[in-house]
């Protein structure tokens, strides 16, 4: 059985996952933490 | 144990820390994943699908130790109640879902063309899944307590006690015979099963996702904190 | 005793008691929550007959037979002790299905002992090397 399909699906889907993850974090924080400055002022 | 109770200061640590976290997270992974990707060599008895250890193991790992943290930050909640453990406990479920699923499915891939089956409800899986529903059920007690406004108690005792299902992952294929192989890297003295030239990879891509998951947990946190600030805030104005 | 210390033996008696009793009876659970029957167990404490189970263990070296069929093929399991079970199974094994190497079979035990499976995993063991490290090591592999 050829393996690469598998190989590559399995990496793509981590990479995907963790990228996504990782940028949908960091909008959030940006977001609440803009929130947070603009009420200071 | 309260050096960081005062969120300000917490703040003051994070911030850099989220940047400095998150690239040599980057960096690490690059490098773990290029080079299990293409430097590493194929292994004796499984060929190629040997390459899908360098994402599945670091995700196993981090959904395992996301839960032993969420374990310690409902310990500290409950008995310190320090104040930022509640807020650790649910910026760590997300991330940590994510990561257990990843397992899950890399697991699933893996196992197509080694074991010859994408699933099978041996005792390594099973508590895998397990592993997965109880940071669903962590992350909707939490929501619901979030509505709520209380101190997430309820959420705490239940982080505490899901820790059991900790060790019968571990032990799951030592315990009952099963179609998962043993644990390859012995963290208590008798090094590894894998050969120096796979173990690199799997260590720099380890290291590499530890610390992105680091960088992420931090930036849940200081969402929530800026989320709460502006709550109170709310509260204050409407009173 | 302040409020802190007893809220931290109160918790951690809790922890230890719930743990204690969920480990206790996860180990106890051994022989229903075990994936396959070893050969050994099979041998020990008899497998049910009736109904289809799975047993595992490695492929004895030279046991593969190939019947004139091109499908069909008998070999034996082992395990670490002298138990073996004698296995037939009609079909496509995974790449990974090699003498001296680990295998669940899922099937029935027929009444002479023959276990006639109707799926077969490859399982393999906890060490990964490249071909020219492995030499003759991956011919001494274990069942866990």
């Amino acid at each position: 059985m050829n393996p690469w399909p598998f190989i590559i699906g399995a990496y793509a889907v981590t990479i995907l996952g963790v990228v996504g993850l990782s940028l949908w974090s960091w909008i959030t924080m940006r977001r609440a933490e803009a929130d947070a400055e603009n009420l200071r002022r | 144990m309260h050096i960081f109770a005062n969120p300000a200061r917490f703040l003051k640590l994070a911030r850099p820390l989220t940047l400095w976290l998150g690239v040599g997270g980057a960096v690490l992974i690059a490098l773990g994943l290029g080079s299990g990707l293409f430097l590493s060599p194929e292994d004796y008895l499984q060929g190629e699908s040997v390459r899908i250890l360098y994402v599945h193991v670091p995700a196993a790992w981090l959904a395992m130790g996301g839960w032993t943290g969420i374990a310690l930050a409902s310990l500290s909640q409950l008995v310190w109640k320090h104040p930022l453990a509640g807020v650790a406990g649910r910026a760590i479920a997300l991330p940590g879902a994510i990561f257990t699923a990843l397992c899950l499915i890399t697991g699933s891939l893996w196992g197509r063309p080694t074991w010859g089956t994408y699933w099978e409800w041996d005792g390594r899986m099973t508590s895998m899944l397990i592993l997965l529903f109880l940071y669903v059920g962590y992350i909707a007690l939490a929501e619901a307590d979030r509505e709520r406004g209380g101190e997430g108690r309820v959420t705490a005792i239940f982080g505490l006690l899901g820790a059991i299902n900790i060790p019968i992952i571990r032990y799951s294929v030592e315990w009952w015979n099963s179609l998962h192989q043993g644990q390859s890297i012995s963290f208590s003295g008798g090094g590894s099963s894998i050969d120096t030239s796979m173990l690199w990879p799997l260590l720099a891509s380890a290291l590499g996702f530890s610390l992105l998951f680091g960088a992420i947990v931090l930036m849940r946190m200081r969402a929530i904190l800026a989320l709460q600030k502006v709550e109170a805030r709310m509260r204050r104005l409407a009173a | 005793m302040k409020a802190k210390h007893q809220r931290l033996t109160l918790l951690l008696l809790a922890v230890v008691a719930v743990l204690g009793a969920v480990l206790l009876a996860m180990s106890s659970l051994k022989d229903q929550a075990a994936y396959f029957y070893a050969p050994a167990d099979v041998t020990r404490k008899g497998a049910p007959q009736a109904r289809t189970i799975r047993i595992g263990g490695m492929v004895e070296e030279r046991s593969v037979r190939h019947a004139g069929d091109g499908v069909t093929m008998d070999f034996l399991v082992g395990d670490e002790t002298d138990a073996v079970i004698r296995v037939r199974f009609k079909g496509i094994v995974p790449d990974l299905f090699k003498e001296g190497s680990g295998v669940v079979a899922q099937g029935r035990f027929q009444p002479d002992g023959l276990f006639v499976a109707d799926e077969i995993l490859a399982k393999h063991d906890e060490s990964y090397m490249p071909p020219e490290a492995a030499g003759e090591r991956h011919k001494t592999g274990s069942l866990k």
